[in-house]
């Protein structure tokens, strides 16, 4: 920063310390760094979901800030991580974005891995006898993995708490939903975006943002009212927002939806959703679920993921339906999440040099409507693993 | 019979349509029955997927809400190749390569997407018409999207 914004400076001494975010929360590479080992390297993340690697030795790989993983279903049927990296010469192993394989050959000198991850195949082993190298030394590093309501987590700390204590309760209400055996995911996109990954994540966090869209001012702030909308933080820095529902006639072009096309669990007008500490979001539509998750690839650019979830081997009628339902709010020509990214992207411009000297994360609404509660809810717990205080970092 | 070369002209009027945002001209060239589609191919899921699926209709009601909406400023250019034509008795297929480009308020032009028009025309007394759309998305990392097709 190398002038004074006295504007700025004197309407942020009126604010409280929990309501505004500094600005270089979002661009510092040493604040960045800590997020990376205190967050992103510490606690649970989400990868996939299970309908990924449905059967027996499906793999996906997946880069993970700058990780190259493989996800992988054993023949055990049990599903395991692993850095996509040989254990030989560093190279990166597999490179498709899926497939099937019960055994995993590095290109470069042909050594191979199992779907547990040991090495099995050393071609002319007998090379390594003098230096004692032997294949039960050369498996893959295993990262912790573990399976929620069908979705796959790992975390790259061996001793995080169990998934079940970290997520608790917040993905309660799309039990139903989620453990009905049911669902596959029939949409996957993604995009960089120019900005910090929390100005993404935020977009999920800040329920004021809905006037930006005018399908949401249409089919929700003017559809219903907004004190039936309900907030719940959550421990661990989640939080679950519900109680509204859609109207999608509303809105030129989206048409009401059918009852009978709602997900299990669902009903057609249902809109809820769940944010999980620190980057991922589920959003149910009735008839279309989301996931998002954010990823950083450095502190101004960022990956963002979209899963879409529907009925796994639906009528192809049916499954058209569904993607366009899906597509309307939230594929890559939807109306919304164009706008959430544009909405990131600028406020990355307004911080990248600092123009921007912080943000308001101020709205109290007793839990309802657009209260700005899950944005200091999330804040709170980042200070936490960060140690970073928000204001004066 | 269409020539070869009003079939060229047709294709290119659509896309500086879309390129000139003139949605009324865009859906004048198209017939009532008109169906467009974007897709794109997931190696991540091994599936086909349908990005955007729309009647005229269907298609009339979004592109009239475009401007209401906070779309990404500057402008696309679509860049064609027609590849194939394949006469019908009525309709001509038509598979073309394209490029569209995005160009931002500052004069930055940067590649959105690159892919393939599947399309289906017909000629009628009135005009020739877009029967039907197909645009297949190789590029699947599209930075912010857009709300206009492509």
């Amino acid at each position: 920063m190398n002038y004074e914004n006295t504007i700025a400076s004197k309407r942020k001494s009126s604010l409280p310390d929990t309501h505004f975010v500094n600005g270089s929360v979002y661009t510092n590479k040493a604040i960045f760094q800590k997020e990376k080992e205190k967050i992103f390297f510490h606690t649970w993340h989400f990868i996939c979901h299970e309908s990924e690697v449905l059967r027996k030795y499906d793999f996906r790989t997946i880069s993970f800030l700058g990780q190259p993983l493989i996800i992988i279903r054993g023949g055990d049927n049990k599903i395991r991580s692993f850095l996509n990296v040989c254990s030989h010469r560093g190279a990166k192993i597999i490179h498709a974005p899926s497939g099937n394989s019960k055994k995993l050959t590095c290109f470069y000198h042909l050594w191979s891995y199992n779907d547990r991850g040991d090495c099995i195949s050393i071609p002319r082993e007998n090379g390594y006898d003098n230096s004692n190298l032997k294949k039960n030394l050369c498996g893959l590093t295993e990262l912790k993995t573990d399976v929620f309501m069908g979705m796959v987590f790992i975390s790259f700390n061996e001793k995080i708490m169990p998934l079940n204590d970290f997520i608790g309760d917040s993905l309660s209400s799309f039990k139903n939903t989620l453990c009905s055996g049911k669902l596959e995911v029939f949409h996957y996109s993604k995009s960089t975006i120019k900005s910090n990954w929390k100005a993404w994540q935020e977009t999920n966090l800040d329920l004021y943002h809905e006037w930006m869209h005018v399908l949401l001012r249409r089919t929700q702030i003017n559809a219903g009212s907004m004190k039936d909308r309900k907030v719940q933080i959550m421990p661990n820095g989640h939080a679950v927002v519900g109680g509204l529902k859609a109207k999608y006639g509303s809105y030129k072009g989206i048409n009401d939806r059918k009852t009978t096309k709602a997900l299990p669990g669902l009903s057609s007008e249902d809109f809820f959703f769940v944010d999980l500490f620190p980057n991922f979001a589920i959003l149910a539509r009735g008839t279309a679920i989301r996931i998002d998750v954010v990823t950083p690839i450095d502190e101004n650019t960022s990956l963002v993921e979209w899963r879409g979830l529907g009925i796994k081997d639906e009528d192809p009628k049916d499954r058209r339906l569904r993607w366009k339902h899906h597509n309307q709010y939230w594929g890559p020509f939807g109306r919304n999440v164009p706008e959430d990214a544009f909405a990131a992207e600028a406020c990355g411009e307004g911080f990248i040099n600092s123009a921007s000297r912080y943000q308001i994360i101020a709205r109290e609404e007793n839990g309802t409507g657009q209260d700005d509660g899950m944005l200091r809810a999330w804040y709170k717990e980042w200070s936490k693993l960060t140690n970073v205080n928000i204001n004066k970092p | 019979m269409l020539e070869y070369e009003e079939i060229v002209n047709f294709i290119q009027k659509s896309c500086w349509m879309l390129d000139e945002e003139d949605f009324d001209g865009f859906l004048s060239l198209c017939s009532k029955d008109f169906q467009y589609k974007i897709t794109a191919f997931s190696p991540e899921l091994n599936k086909e997927m349908i990005w955007m699926d729309e009647d005229y209709e269907g298609l009339k009601n979004l592109l009239g809400m475009v401007p209401e909406h906070l779309t990404r400023l500057g402008k696309f250019t679509r860049h064609v190749t027609i590849g194939q034509t394949l006469r019908g008795n009525e309709e001509i297929i038509i598979k073309s390569s394209f490029i569209a480009v995005h160009t931002d308020l500052n004069g930055k032009s940067n590649i959105f997407g690159v892919g393939r028009y599947n399309d289906k025309i017909i000629s009628r007394d009135k005009g020739v018409f877009l029967l039907s759309r197909e645009a297949h998305l190789e590029t699947r990392d599209l930075g912010i999207g857009s709300h206009v097709p492509i």
